[in-house]
């Protein structure tokens, strides 16, 4: 098991510089360069030679690749070019990673748990019309864009209304960011909660309904034991054990954050700054990014793998 | 035992996750005692400036915590933040646009989100009133040489950094010297200031020093520069040309301009990236015109201002296009609040003289015939921006106001196409322009729909990203056959928008036009001393531009602000200038 574990870690390095070598590749050849974008309009060649050549943007993709790892694993990630200029990308993203770690952790503990209990309701009264109902909103949630949904709640929830004589609202702000116990979390958390809700239900139904239709649950049942410890004990149990993977994924993501509700409700979240970063060609914080990111998988898929060894009695690592 | 095993692994699942919950829940406790502040994370980030620097240890910090404190009598009173009451400003990030300045480093501001606080903050030699009429500033006058070429600037003796320190002709050297030192990495520095002797020198690491900047004495500083420039002052009054402290500069801070210690009206006490930008009056300002405001809030978490406003959570706004029918309708409230200001730029529509179809110039001139502006005004813009005649901005000198503009004549183009050489049939056409996919810009949409109907030409609309585009069009073989796009003065002149957009070979010669009578009269115009003459040669070279048609100019910009009635002194220059310390409030 340590072996497995020790050679699933030895992987991790070839990994990273797999997908770094890709990364800095495309930042380098790709179109467009972040002192272009510094300039705008207005861009002179010989100035833009005469920066590209103090950034060291000039030398060739081996060089820069191997001084940018090199400084990378010193903890030295780059400066920003364009926009946070000069700023450590390391700063950056330490300044972001726990507002975008917040909301997703509010998002996920009001839908997660929902998601299971909904999906177990649903799955006991298969066919009911509130199966149908529950089923119906489901895909609903995760059909109506974020888009279109935002400025909705938005108009619902944060403007006055005035109705007749009545003036109602704001019930909540606009946006910006006031810590996981503000009131300007409840919007955003809720949109990014519908997916995940969306997700969980339907899966925790399916094992459910799976479960349910296992030999040793009918065994339970023919011994004797009470419905509830056949539910509890045998069925929600292993019923479980499908999602592991799956919550596996949502905590990685909750890493990412999300380009669009940050950069809506203006959030200063790590989603907003990868976003701003990909427009103006950022390199430095692109690798940086697609780097947390790419370990933060690769240690939670190994982390869900581990787990699956307790979870499920049939696997077995050497 | 292996049953168990099951049951075991989800608790600890829901363990650890609720372990990891409660953690970011305490620390998150721990950092925002208060539900609402403004408090960005848990690792160390109450991302106020003086905490940027996670590595930097407190003696840097403590000093400036004490200073700010001691300094600034009134910051005690203002904490309430959050009530309407009290001399608090509120205004969303920047232009209107929200978001965080790149920088606030005077030598690199090249966007108007980074000068809008830079103006306010630092100072400079001269600048701007509100007329845009250049005015002393740190000098309290100067003299020019009979050539034109050297500036003696001489220095008022009360102004001072907002640390107290007085500033000097060291203090002007040190900074422009900056500007053009290779290691600060301006692109914008060599744009404005370059024209002074050795400036170029130091910038490409030739030289060491700026020799055309000498000290006279502790407040006279001489300015040379190559040729007798007529807008020389007024790149003085950019930020790049800005005073910055060098001890300040030299700190060792990561950036220093986190925490700027600058000269102007208005000092930074707070930057919560991505939240807010909090600047406090200088009750030391040297100024005439004190500023009155204690303290002014910039939100810069973007998205829906406008509802912030009308909550009355922000005491001004820019207007969108979503809401400009709402507020334009004299029944609204809101429009008893509402200004328009023209903007200093112009929006074109380019067409590539070096591609087929437009290297014929009547084909060019049929298509600039068959858009109807004023529909496209009314109808896409919502008549947000107003139709353009010419070239040169509204706003503008040397503003034509006979200029008619080209017409909206479907008939008359359909002459000309006939006449062209490319009668028989013109070749498919590729419209680039800036998009993140889906479907192009309603007025991009528009325009190619009514050439297709007025023309029958054959449009596809091709996106890219701004970084590409940007790539595209830099320098002086443009690949794009037909594009849109804005240009924005960046000083009052205009060889800004004739010569640099239309003389042959100019770097920002997007169509490649290039008409030999033209060029004689932008290069006579830009060495002409005498204003009126010089204004008539730009204008007779515009005429001729507008004849040969390698741009269409669409619409010339205007400015839509909301301002609350208790705001006194507000104005929305086309310039980015120092215009706080205007601002009064009466709540």
């Amino acid at each position: 098991m340590l072996a497995y574990i020790v050679r699933r870690l030895l992987w991790l390095p070839v990994l990273l510089i797999l997908i770094s070598l890709i990364t800095f590749a495309l930042g380098i050849y790709g179109p467009g360069d972040p002192v272009q974008v510094m300039m705008g309009l207005h861009a002179r060649p010989d100035i833009i030679a005469q920066v590209r050549k103090e950034y060291g943007l000039d030398q060739p993709f081996p060089v820069q690749y191997w001084n940018y790892m090199t400084n990378a694993l010193r903890g030295n990630f780059g400066y920003s070019l364009v926009k946070y200029q000069g700023q450590r990308v390391s700063d950056l993203i330490a300044k972001r990673l726990p507002v975008t770690l917040q909301l997703n952790l509010v998002s996920v503990c009001w839908s997660l748990p929902l998601a299971i209990a909904l999906g177990i309701f649903a799955a006991l009264k298969r066919k009911s019309w509130l199966d149908v109902f529950l089923r119906g909103m489901v895909i609903l949630a995760v059909s109506i864009p974020v888009i279109g949904l935002q400025p909705v709640l938005t108009f619902l929830f944060s403007r006055k209304h005035e109705i007749g004589p009545m003036t109602l609202g704001p019930f909540l702000p606009v946006g910006g960011w006031g810590g996981i116990f503000s009131p300007q979390v409840i919007l955003p958390a809720f949109i990014l909660g519908l997916g995940v809700l969306a997700v969980f239900t339907r899966q925790t139904r399916a094992a459910m309904i799976d479960v349910l239709n296992a030999d040793y649950v009918r065994t339970a049942r023919a011994k004797g034991l009470k419905e509830w410890m056949v539910l509890v004990r045998h069925a929600l149990r292993n019923a479980l054990i499908p999602l592991v993977t799956l919550i596996g994924f949502v905590l990685a993501g909750m890493f990412a954050g999300s380009f669009i509700i940050e950069s809506f409700y203006g959030i200063p979240g790590v989603g907003q700054l990868a976003y701003d970063a990909l427009i103006s060609k950022e390199y430095y914080i692109i690798m940086a990014f697609t780097l947390m990111i790419a370990v933060v998988y690769v240690l939670m898929n190994l982390l869900i793998d581990i787990l699956y060894v307790f979870v499920d009695p049939r696997i077995r690592y050497k | 035992m292996s049953e168990n095993r099951g049951l075991i692994a989800v608790v600890v699942v829901l363990l650890v996750a609720l372990a990891g919950m409660v953690c970011l829940g305490v620390g998150a406790l721990v950092y925002c005692p208060q539900p609402g502040s403004a408090c960005a994370g848990l690792f160390g980030a109450p991302s106020n400036v003086s905490q940027n620097n996670p590595s930097q240890t407190q003696p840097t910090t403590a000093p400036d915590q004490s200073q700010s404190q001691t300094q600034n009598p009134t910051q005690n009173s203002s904490t309430n933040n959050t009530a309407p009451g009290g001399n608090v400003l509120r205004l969303p990030g920047g232009s209107g646009m929200g978001g965080d300045p790149p920088t606030l480093d005077p030598a690199n501001t090249s966007d108007v989100e980074s000068a809008t606080y830079i103006v306010e903050i630092f100072s400079g030699l001269v600048g701007f009133n509100k007329d845009l009429k250049i005015v002393p500033d740190l000098a309290e006058k100067w003299d020019v040489s009979n050539d034109g070429k050297t500036y003696t600037f001489t220095l008022r003796q009360d102004a001072k950094f907002h640390d107290g320190r007085p500033v000097t002709a060291q203090d002007v050297k040190y900074s422009l010297e900056r500007a053009a030192d290779p290691r600060t990495r301006s692109t914008v520095s060599p744009l404005y200031l370059g024209d002074i002797v050795g400036f170029m020198d130091k910038y490409t690491g030739k030289a060491n020093e700026v020799s055309g900047v000498q000290v006279l004495d502790n407040y006279t500083v001489q300015i040379d520069i190559d040729k007798p420039i007529s807008y020389f002052l007024a790149a003085l009054a950019h930020p790049t040309s800005y005073i910055v402290d060098k001890f300040n500069v030299e700190s060792g801070e990561q950036p220093w301009y986190l925490k700027p210690n600058g000269t102007g009206p208005f000092k930074l006490i707070q930057w919560d990236q991505g939240q807010q930008i909090v600047l406090e009056k200088n009750a030391d300002y040297y100024g005439d015109i004190k500023p009155s405001v204690d303290r002014i809030e910039f939100l810069l978490g973007g998205g829906s201002a406008m509802t912030r406003y009308e909550n009355g959570d922000l005491d001004a706004t820019r207007v969108s296009i979503a809401d400009i029918e709402r507020v334009s309708d004299p029944a609204s409230p809101l429009n008893k609040e509402l200004s328009i200001d023209p903007q200093l730029s112009t929006s074109f529509i380019v067409f590539n003289t070096r591609k087929a179809p437009f290297d014929d110039p009547k084909v060019r001139m049929a298509f600039a015939m068959s858009i109807d502006r004023q529909k496209l005004n009314d109808v896409v813009f919502k008549k947000m921006p107003v139709v353009a005649t010419g070239i040169l901005p509204q706003a503008f000198p040397g503003f034509n106001q006979d200029l008619k503009g080209i017409p909206f004549d479907p008939e008359g183009a359909k002459k000309l196409l006939a006449e062209s050489k490319y009668a028989s049939g013109l070749p498919d056409i590729v419209w680039s322009t800036v998009g993140g996919g889906g479907t192009a810009g309603s007025d991009v949409q528009a325009i190619a729909e009514m050439l297709k109907e007025n023309l029958g030409a054959n449009i596809s609309v091709e996106q890219t990203d701004w970084a590409t585009y940007l790539s595209q069009i830099n320098g002086t073989n443009v690949d794009f056959q037909l594009f849109d796009i804005g240009w924005s003065a960046d000083y009052v002149d205009p060889h800004n928008f004739i010569g640099l957009l239309f003389r042959g070979g100019s770097l920002n010669n997007w169509s490649g036009y290039d008409n030999p009578v033209v060029n004689q009269l932008i290069d006579d115009a830009s060495v002409e001393p005498n204003l009126d003459k010089r204004i008539q040669e730009y204008q007779q070279a515009e005429e001729k531009i507008l004849q040969d048609a390698p741009v269409l100019p669409l619409t010339y910009g205007r400015d839509f602000w909301l301002t609350k009635p208790y705001v006194k002194g507000a104005f929305y220059p086309p310039l980015v200038i120092e215009r706080l310390k205007y601002i009064t409030l009466d709540k």
